[in-house]
């Protein structure tokens, strides 16, 4: 029997006891049988014995509800962890079941351990939250940089009709600024009838898909630019029944097109160039093929005469395809280059050999003035010897009768030169820098030589794409002009 | 007298089998290498159907027939268009601004040029009750 187990029996038994000792005192007085002394000596010894019952019975609930305070300060502990049932090294000692505070704790207990694991709930609930919170903060961060990284303009509504979203781009283009304006009415910031139109309808329409429209549009700056816009109607996901309400509404991205438009117009004005190009000799051909039919040509003097314009025209012709067809090949890197370590100035001699006549036809002196050096360069010969041809034949071309061209090469700082000097009519600037185009023809001199108008496109492109030198061309109007091409030694390239 | 055409074109060949076939068929025909040199020559004479191309150098086509029609002395001259590029040019617009009476389009076939000129000129020498 444990020490408050017995003092639970002993105080039962001691009032137990004392009551029936009173009961007899309070009987012997009233039947008086006993002296004053017994008498006094008797309700003494009863009140010892009361007493010291109602002494243990204090000590034993005091006891208890130390005890309890004990087992609730422990139980109350910052940072305890476990719960009801659990068995850590900080758990308070349970009260016995026979304390009397012992049902008290356990609901108290219970309740503070449903409390604890609402507010641990609560907190793994908040953790979650703040995690997600900082997900979609990331991924709004990560959205945003993606839009501001897109080159294209892009800009969204919603199903009024308002800005929803546009990116940086946009709003340089469109001049505002998405967060500070007001009223966000898409036709009070764009400036744009078609493309408000193409988003308001997208956003309208039934069904989804997109639209694109083409536009011109001139920012504030007042330069002007062709954009496409694709529009495509916003739909927010219908499985979605999370009680959000549903967005739509309509983007569309923006994309330049400036270039591609110069592109169709360039390719345009080149077909355009290329069909007058080639009516010109067909022309001449069908006029003569025609006059020849009907019989005009009445001797066989006129008859030789004709055919051999169809045939100069034919001829014309067939170098304007040579040619086209030769450029496009190089263009389009389909030749094949076959470069090896030539010497320059065996080509050169070779280039001038074949435009003697031509120069010797009008008179114009021709003059070599070749390096003494052996000049070696890394070159696919035909390709190089036809842009020397190119040059000396233009040089011979727009020179007038008793002329001269010079044709010289040197080594200069590392790299080989060669220049063809004319003593022709010259360009002016807006020639020079436009010589090189395709089809360009310097209109004042047009009627000194029938070309195609491809020849210095053509040189320009071996030099430069195939060869990785420069042609570039000085120019006096009335006193001359200089064409230079210079191109890597093949001894530094090895 | 033979009735007078002046050909205006920066391409011989053309110029050349265009002025043998109206020739031939007994006009006057005077040539031009380019618009500066065929108003020289309107200037010179005037000619009674100027037919000139749209691109030549100095001068072309229109600036050349700008000036024929501003000109009070030569504003009637009937004038025909040769051109390479024809599908740029309208027809309608041509003859509306610059009284511009046919757009050939090259290649073209002399006999046809040929026919389009016995159009306007009738025959190549004028005759007592036309050249009143």
């Amino acid at each position: 029997m444990n020490k408050s187990r017995f003092d639970s029996v002993f105080a039962a038994i001691a009032l137990t006891v004392s009551a029936a000792w009173l009961v007899a005192w309070l009987a012997g007085f009233l039947i008086d049988t006993g002296s004053w002394s017994v008498r006094l000596g008797s309700f003494c010894a009863g009140f010892l014995l009361a007493g010291t019952a109602a002494m243990l019975l204090y000590a034993r609930g005091r006891q208890q509800y130390l005890a309890a305070e004990q087992y609730f300060q422990k139980f109350c502990q910052p940072g305890r962890q476990d719960t009801v049932g659990g068995n850590s090294e900080d758990a308070p000692t349970p009260l016995k079941k026979n304390n009397k505070w012992y049902g008290i704790t356990q609901r108290v207990r219970q309740m503070l351990d449903e409390y604890r694991e609402r507010l641990q709930d609560s907190e793994h609930s908040r953790t979650a939250l703040e995690i997600r919170c900082r997900r979609i903060t990331a991924q709004y961060k990560r959205i945003e940089a993606i839009l501001s990284g897109i080159n294209d303009p892009i800009i969204a509504i919603d199903d009024y009709d308002e800005l929803a979203l546009a990116n940086p781009k946009a709003e340089r283009l469109f001049d505002f600024d998405s967060q500070s304006v007001e009223n966000r009415a898409l036709g009070n910031l764009l400036h744009c009838q078609k493309l408000v139109e193409l988003l308001t309808s997208t956003s309208h329409r039934k069904t989804t898909g997109s639209r694109t429209e083409e536009f011109q549009f001139s920012d504030d700056g007042g330069q002007s630019n062709w954009y496409r816009a694709t529009a495509t109607k916003l739909v927010s996901a219908d499985d979605r029944s999370d009680g959000q309400p549903q967005f739509s509404g309509a983007v569309a991205v923006l994309r330049d097109i400036g270039d591609q438009k110069l592109l169709q117009k360039r390719n345009a004005e080149f077909v355009s160039s290329v069909s007058h190009e080639m009516k010109t000799p067909l022309a001449g051909i069908k006029a003569y093929v025609e006059l020849l039919l009907d019989g005009d040509a009445e001797d066989e003097e006129t008859r030789e005469e004709f055919l051999d314009v169809i045939d100069s025209q034919a001829d014309r012709l067939r170098r304007l395809v040579d040619n086209m067809l030769n450029l496009a090949r190089i263009e389009a890197g389909v030749v094949n280059v076959d470069k090896q370590n030539r010497p320059l100035n065996e080509l050169l001699d070779e280039a001038a050999g074949v435009v003697q006549p031509a120069a010797e036809a009008k008179q114009i002196e021709l003059v070599s003035d070749l390096s003494p050096m052996y000049l070696g360069v890394l070159a696919d010969r035909d390709m190089m010897l036809q842009s020397a041809i190119n040059l000396l034949s233009n040089a011979i071309k727009y020179t007038p009768q008793g002329g001269r061209v010079t044709l010289r090469s040197r080594l200069v700082d590392n790299e080989v030169q060669f220049e063809v000097e004319d003593t022709g009519v010259g360009l002016s600037e807006e020639d020079c820098r436009r010589v090189f185009e395709k089809f360009y023809r310097v209109k004042k001199n047009k009627e000194m030589a029938a070309g195609t108008g491809l020849g210095l496109p053509l040189a320009k492109h071996i030099v430069e794409d195939v060869h990785g030198g420069t042609l570039t061309v000085s120019s006096i109007e009335g006193q001359g002009s200089t064409f230079t091409i210079t191109l890597p030694s093949s001894g530094q390239m090895k | 007298m033979s009735k007078s055409v002046l050909l205006c074109d920066d391409e011989i060949h053309i110029l050349r089998a265009a002025e043998f076939k109206i020739k031939r068929a007994g006009f006057d025909v005077r040539i031009a290498g380019d618009g500066e040199e065929g108003w020289e020559l309107i200037q010179q004479r005037k000619p009674d159907l100027l037919i000139t191309d749209c691109q030549m150098p100095r001068l072309d086509g229109f600036g050349l027939v700008k000036r024929v029609r501003e000109n009070p002395e030569t504003a009637d001259i009937p004038v025909l268009m040769l051109t390479a590029k024809g599908f740029e040019l309208s027809q309608e617009e041509l003859a509306g601004k610059w009284n511009v009476k046919g757009l050939i389009s090259k290649p073209f076939s002399p006999r046809e040029l040929l026919a389009t000129v016995q159009e306007i000129l009738g025959e190549p020498v004028a005759t007592a009750s036309t050249s009143a």
